[in-house]
């Protein structure tokens, strides 16, 4: 019976394990990341960020000048107890005293380190990356009269509010429909229902890349290129297939005692989609309102598209991609700007989680 | 806690309608027009803009840049001038994925009214399809000759038509150098390329490495490369000869070409030449390679030649003049004379409409690119262009240097078909680089992916 038990406890032991180790693995860079997104972009480029942790570090103790001890680098020089060449004393020579020789600079003009090793962490964080994606860029511009005018870029507030303006109808208008059409798909008797759920799954498979030419010039004969109800509509359009086959697998799971109880008590359909089935079908709801979210708040294409990459509607996606620069020179941003484009996805997430993990159907069928 | 759930969902909906609402733009108030600060064509379009005639109008651009990066805030000082004296708006929408929207847009007939091309190639394809309005439409020949050295105008034509109009460019026959170290070391200046060979044996000497050399770069890996390959084709053959190249008549197998990748080769495979070695050329980051110079304990590599936008690159606080420094990359034909390699943008207008053409009359003039003069970054096309416009010590000092190049040329890679140009001249010049293909092998390589 004990060694049952232990050999269960061992069991136990050996996958929470092995799910640390996946955790750690997965976790690990995301915390570089974000601690990296601390450092300002010469650390980043010169250490790790594991060298906030304490670590043994060479420190210089004093200097000895090679040319007073008639030292020439083009031979083998002897100094202090060793003795090596010019690239191996670059390299740093340890002495036997736990000491290290570096020689700093040319051969012409170098000098000769003493380093010690000492116990160091590296805490010099800064927030200067958050400022530069959150506040914008200042720019400088030298007047041809002297002055200096200095002209503050874009913060992130606007990019913030139009990705919200573009993510949340994105993500409402689809699960409405699709919510309507899951619920006749499965619950209503009409002919072509079977032919026409096929069509809708079979969409799942087309590309959304190839619609959109078509779709910009269908958009541009309406007018409606460059709108936000352009982009609603464009992405209720590519959500609606995968929106409407899920909520379908859950609407048509629903126990049917309980709708036909409803009918038989005289309730149509209306009353029964909006008093029995959107109720029960929250968890399906929410749950597909964090992918529809999620996908939407991380498009760029589609935005790039269809709102014409017009500085007044820049989304989040958009601002992240310009914040590097026009060739890459300002990378180091990307630490920062990748945690706060992450917040609200993240705020959204765990406010919705709540609402799929409970069991909203248990002992509904009693009443 | 389903009613909340709806009532939160149906306030959040109420809320992004309301904030699409209040995104939209608000209607623009008319300027008042000012005496123009700038100089303009008599009796085009600019004049009657001028005088109001289209005032309230706005124009669309199109670009490679996003509208909040630092070009497009220069972009936003340079047209400035022109929105205050004429009342139009210029509406740019630039994004980084350009190169793919722009084709969408015109082929969706939803084309920006003038498009800023950073290469004159990418142009030829909207050349080819009728998209865009000549330039003899609306300009004269004779304000385009008063304007513009003729090496610009010869870039923006194609089959004999004046398609577009040079804005501005980048210099790339620069090479950077750590300025305190420099002078501390007593290092000359190389102006030929003996000289520049004989520094290369003195940093070697002083137990250094010269050149601090990277060509990653991504899917573009090897682009710095062919840079390389076109300053050595303008200063070991004739222009004839590169031009002839750039448009395919001259193959990568030939003689002149394969003597301008070995005379950089011969540098680049000399391990004591290059920081890290001829193996560490292609892994190193093109962004990341100029960083050695600025050692704590002194540079690493002393030399780095790239194009001015480099000194984004360099680590920050360093000062232009204090800590680092440039030269001309010197030539080493006499006969050839002191070309200047150059990268740019210049303008094309796909719908003619009056205020469109009023914008496209003020890019021809220097004023149009102040943001860039008095902000840093770029250089003004323009032979008008006088040295009290640049506000920037370091791009007045390289006008200086393409003052006195006796010829220049776009980087020809940029020009050629997008196969070759940006897909197998990069990756076989790496394979080149890299050791895994010989020269003769690298070249044919090239030759072959040319389209007929």
């Amino acid at each position: 019976m004990s060694g049952q038990k232990r050999q269960k406890q061992f069991g136990k032991f050996l996958v929470n394990l092995t799910l640390l180790i996946l955790v750690l693995l997965w976790t690990v860079p995301t915390v570089g990341i974000f601690v990296s997104s601390f450092r300002n972009r010469d650390k980043i480029d010169t250490s790790g960020w594991w060298m906030i942790f304490p670590h043994r570090e060479w420190q210089p103790v004093r200097e000895l000048d090679p040319k007073a001890l008639g030292l020439d680098p083009n031979s083998v020089m002897t100094i202090e107890g060793v003795s090596g060449t010019f690239e191996e004393f670059r390299a740093g020579i340890e002495t036997p005293d736990g000491k290290r020789l570096t020689w700093i600079g040319n051969k012409r003009i170098g000098k000769l380190e003493v380093q010690a090793q000492v116990w160091a962490v590296d805490w010099d964080f800064s927030l200067d990356n958050y400022r530069q994606v959150l506040g914008g860029q200042d720019f400088e511009f030298k007047r041809p009269d002297g002055s200096v005018e200095v002209v503050p870029g874009d913060n992130m507030v606007n990019a913030f509010l139009n990705s919200l303006a573009v993510a949340i109808p994105s993500t409402v208008i689809p699960i409405l429909i699709a919510a309507f059409g899951a619920y006749a798909f499965a619950w209503m008797k009409f002919p072509g229902r079977r032919a026409m759920f096929i069509l809708v799954v079979a969409l799942l498979v087309v590309p959304l890349q190839i619609a959109l030419v078509p779709i910009l010039r269908d958009y541009k004969a309406l007018n409606l290129n460059g709108t936000y109800l352009a982009i609603w509509l464009a992405h209720t359009g590519f959500g609606l297939a995968l929106a409407t086959y899920l909520l379908y697998n859950y609407i048509s799971g629903l126990p049917r005692d309980i709708l036909e109880s409803a009918f038989i008590d005289g309730a149509s359909h209306f009353t029964v989609f909006t008093t029995l089935v959107l109720p029960l079908s929250v968890p399906a709801l929410a749950s597909f309102a964090i992918f529809q979210f999620l996908w939407v708040w991380n498009d760029y294409l589609v935005a790039l598209i269809f709102l014409g990459g017009n500085p007044e509607f820049e989304l989040v996606t958009q601002r992240m991609a310009a914040i590097v620069g026009s060739r890459g020179q300002d990378w180091h941003l990307l630490t920062a700007g990748a945690f706060v484009s992450m917040l609200l996805p993240l705020i959204v997430f765990f406010s919705l989680q709540r609402f799929f993990v409970r069991g909203l159907l248990a002992g509904s069928v009693k009443g | 806690m389903k009613k909340v759930l709806w009532q939160v969902l149906a306030l959040m909906l109420v809320a992004s309608i309301l904030l699409a609402a209040c995104g939209t733009p608000a209607t623009e108030e008319v300027a008042t027009s000012t005496p123009a600060a700038f100089p303009y064509p008599a009796g085009g379009a600019l004049e009657e803009a001028l005088k109001g005639a289209y005032n309230g109008k706005t124009v669309t651009v199109d670009g490679a840049f996003e509208g909040n990066d630092p070009d497009g805030v220069k972009f936003a000082e340079s047209v400035k001038a022109f929105e205050e004296a004429t009342g139009i708006t210029v509406n740019y929408i630039g994004n980084k994925e350009f190169e793919a929207t722009i084709s969408v847009r015109v082929d969706a007939g939803d084309a920006p009214d003038i498009v800023d091309f950073p290469q004159p190639g990418k142009a030829a394809q909207f050349v080819a399809s009728g998209n865009i309005v000549p330039v003899s439409e609306y300009l004269s020949d004779e304000w385009l000759t008063q304007q513009y050295n003729q090496s610009w105008r010869d870039m923006v034509t194609f089959d004999g038509a004046e398609m577009g109009i040079f804005h501005r460019f980048n210099g790339k026959s620069l090479v950077w150098y750590p300025k305190k170290a420099w002078d501390e070391a007593g290092y000359p200046i190389p102006e030929t390329w003996e000289e520049l060979i004989a520094l290369n044996d003195q940093i070697v000497a002083d137990g250094d490495t010269p050149w601090c050399i990277g060509i990653e770069s991504g899917a573009a890996t090897g682009w710095a490369a062919t840079d390389w390959t076109e300053e050595m084709m303008l200063r070991t053959t004739s222009l004839e000869n590169y031009d002839a190249w750039v448009a395919g008549d001259l193959a990568f197998d030939s003689p002149e070409v394969k003597k301008a990748v070995e005379s950089w080769s011969a540098m680049w495979f000399n391990d004591a030449y290059v920081f890290g070695g001829r193996s560490s050329i292609v892994t190193t980051f093109f962004g990341d390679s100029p960083t050695p110079m600025f050692d704590a304990d002194g540079p690493k590599c002393w030399m780095h030649k790239q194009g001015n936008f480099i000194t984004g690159f360099f680590p920050e606080g360093t000062v232009a003049g204090e800590d680092y420094g440039f030269f001309y990359f010197p030539p080493v034909d006499p006969a050839f004379g002191k070309p200047f390699l150059v990268a740019g943008d210049s303008m094309y207008m796909f719908n003619d409409r009056p205020e469109v053409r009023a914008l496209m009359e003020y890019f021809t003039v220097p004023e149009s690119a102040s943001g860039w003069l008095q902000g840093g970054g770029a250089l003004a096309a323009h032979q008008t262009v006088t040295p009290d416009m640049y506000g920037v010590e370091l791009e007045k000092g390289i006008a200086e240097l393409v003052a006195q190049a006796t010829s220049f040329r776009f980087d020809g890679s940029d020009l050629m078909p997008g196969e070759v140009g940006a897909g197998s001249f990069w990756e076989h010049i790496s394979s080149y680089v890299a050791g895994s293909e010989d020269l003769d092998t690298a070249m044919q390589a090239i030759d072959a992916t040319w389209p007929k």
